[in-house]
């Protein structure tokens, strides 16, 4: 079991599957709108869905679209289960996070896109500012 | 973080139920980037609440029931129809009528109905060094570097400041932020900067080259407020730019050194008219000559001055058949502008005033075509004024384009060809 702190953005202690994108990510194209799944992604990750996930990338990238579209897949009911990013938060991720109630993390540490595989279970605990991987 | 005892009482639901949410949202906003307190905003551009976007007017509505009135002045953003004139666009009835419930819900929470990207043309400008809470980048890059209002970028909580009237202390508003970080020395004769389309053109090359930083530009001594709407939009859209400095002419920058808080970088970037010519044959994909069949002046919402020179210049004049000719602004100018005679003299050249919207955020965008299954509007060559619109309509109209200035626009659309 390996702990990492992370820097708590937006509330919430959940349990899920990572989903590792080891670059930046935008919601507001490496995502489709009506499945939820990655698009836009040259790794392995091209086809699964973000749905019920905890989401790990380096940075968010792109603009005002991406708050949108968080917001318009947590109303399907297909938001991610959390968002980590190892970067700062971007504002406009994090207000669309705050209205969604999708839980959101930064400051991770870079090596945890080395090391953290993806479909490996995760314990997010903002209480505590903690990210652990289960065995 | 701080809270004051009134903010705390909102937050602990004293206020009732819609304020505490609101309160909520803001103060976990605000923890998140580590702000110190809240501060009390003094007027709230409003996000736009647009048909085009699938339960976003529905949803909006549904927030206006559950009671909650908006607590500093709050004008209101672009839509995706004319909401007074909906056929002006032929955009299809159900959409219009969508976009309609809007009005009523923004009435019931008390936002002021505005439907504009440029609310600071119609007089809502608050003091210097005042704290708002905006949407719209053009309006926001605006109202930060000419007029020294605060604000970021704002984003779907802006509702929840409206609703307040409290935002973090963070970004922008702090001084430390408002420092310029690149240094530009313009060496542009001064009478090629006399059309906003050239300042359009300049933004497009400048924000290219900062992203998200604060450029201070030296060395440009005309301007005037049409200049620095087309420049700051352009800014905000190659790049995402939120504040600027024009040396001798914004206000926090009536020098180098102040606009760099002291801190003047030794390096800097010349800027030429190779720089601004190079926006213009990247941009523009389409012929001198050849067919056109849209031409689009407002980007941003054209000011009543603006629409005088356009009256002026297509008097007696025909918009060649076939051709779109949409001069957008906001309808209280629109108002005025009936006053004195412009939008006749405007229609009957075949011209169309349009208000509340403008193409890249009506039923002309494909993805909203497909999304409402309609007949996607047949765009093929559009010549406009704006580096802001020349950015977006390739991608969500699907057709070519050409920056020229506002005279060449208006030839253009009477000739049906591209007149560079």
């Amino acid at each position: 079991m390996k702990t990492y702190k992370v820097k708590k953005i937006v509330r919430g202690n959940v349990q899920a599957e990572a989903i590792v994108c080891p670059h930046s990510f935008s919601f507001l194209g490496d995502i489709d709108l009506d499945t939820a799944e990655i698009i836009i992604d040259n790794s392995k990750n091209k086809g699964i869905s973000i749905t019920g996930k905890i989401l790990i990338f380096d940075e968010s990238k792109g603009s005002s679209g991406g708050s949108t579209v968080l917001i318009t897949l947590a109303g399907q009911g297909k938001a991610p289960k959390a968002i980590v990013s190892v970067k700062p938060a971007d504002f406009n991720l994090v207000e669309g996070a705050i209205v969604s109630k999708v839980p959101y993390a930064s400051d991770i540490d870079i090596a945890s896109l080395n090391d953290i595989k993806t479909g490996k279970l995760i314990n997010l605990n903002l209480d505590e500012g903690t990210l652990t991987v289960l065995d | 973080m701080n809270l004051t005892k009134e903010e705390q009482a909102m937050l602990n639901g004293e206020h009732g139920k819609v304020i505490a949410e609101a309160m909520d949202y803001i103060v976990q906003f605000g923890e998140a980037f580590d702000a110190e307190r809240l501060v009390d905003i003094v007027y709230c551009h409003y996000p736009a609440e647009m048909g085009i976007y699938k339960g976003n007017v529905e949803e909006a509505v549904e927030y206006s029931k559950k009671g909650g009135h908006v607590k500093v002045p709050t004008t209101s953003s672009t839509l995706c129809a004319d909401v007074e004139k909906p056929g002006i666009t032929n955009i299809p009835a159900e959409l219009a009528e969508l976009q309609k419930q809007i009005v009523p819900a923004h009435r019931s929470m008390g936002i002021i109905e505005t439907y504009t990207c440029t609310p600071q043309l119609l007089g809502f400008i608050p003091p210097f060094g005042s704290y708002t809470a905006l949407i719209e980048s053009s309006a926001i890059i605006y109202y930060n570097s000419v007029l020294g209002v605060r604000t970021n970028r704002g984003g779907i909580l802006t509702r929840y400041s409206a609703i307040t009237g409290k935002y973090p202390l963070m970004g922008f508003l702090l001084d430390k932020n408002r420092k310029g970080t690149h240094y530009f020395k313009v060496n542009i004769p001064e009478k090629r900067m006399q059309t906003s389309d050239a300042w359009s053109a300049l933004g497009f090359h400048i924000g290219k080259i900062v992203g998200s930083a604060v450029p201070v530009i030296d060395g440009i001594k005309t301007h005037n407020q049409e200049f620095l709407l087309g420049f700051g939009a352009t800014l905000a859209t190659s790049g995402s730019v939120t504040l600027f400095h024009l040396v001798g002419i914004t206000p926090e920058a009536r020098t180098v050194e102040e606009a760099f808080h002291g801190d003047v970088p030794k390096d800097f970037f010349e800027v030429t008219e190779k720089d601004i010519d190079k926006v213009y044959s990247e941009q523009t994909n389409i012929a001198e000559g050849e067919k056109i069949d849209f031409v689009t002046l407002g980007c941003p919402h054209y000011n009543l001055a603006q629409l005088k020179d356009v009256a002026e210049k297509i008097k007696n004049k025909k918009v060649a058949d076939g051709v779109r000719f949409w001069i957008c602004t906001n309808r209280m100018t629109r108002k005025q502008a009936e006053y004195s005679g412009y939008i006749k003299t405007i229609e009957d050249s075949g011209a169309k005033v349009v208000v509340d919207t403008c193409p890249v955020e009506s039923h002309m965008r494909i993805s909203t075509c497909r999304e409402f299954k309609l007949e996607v509007p047949n765009v093929k060559a559009m010549v406009c004024n704006s580096g802001k619109m020349i950015r977006y309509v390739g991608d969500l109209i699907g057709c070519q384009v050409a920056l020229t200035n506002s005279d060449k626009c208006i030839e253009s659309a009477i000739k049906g060809k591209f007149v560079k």
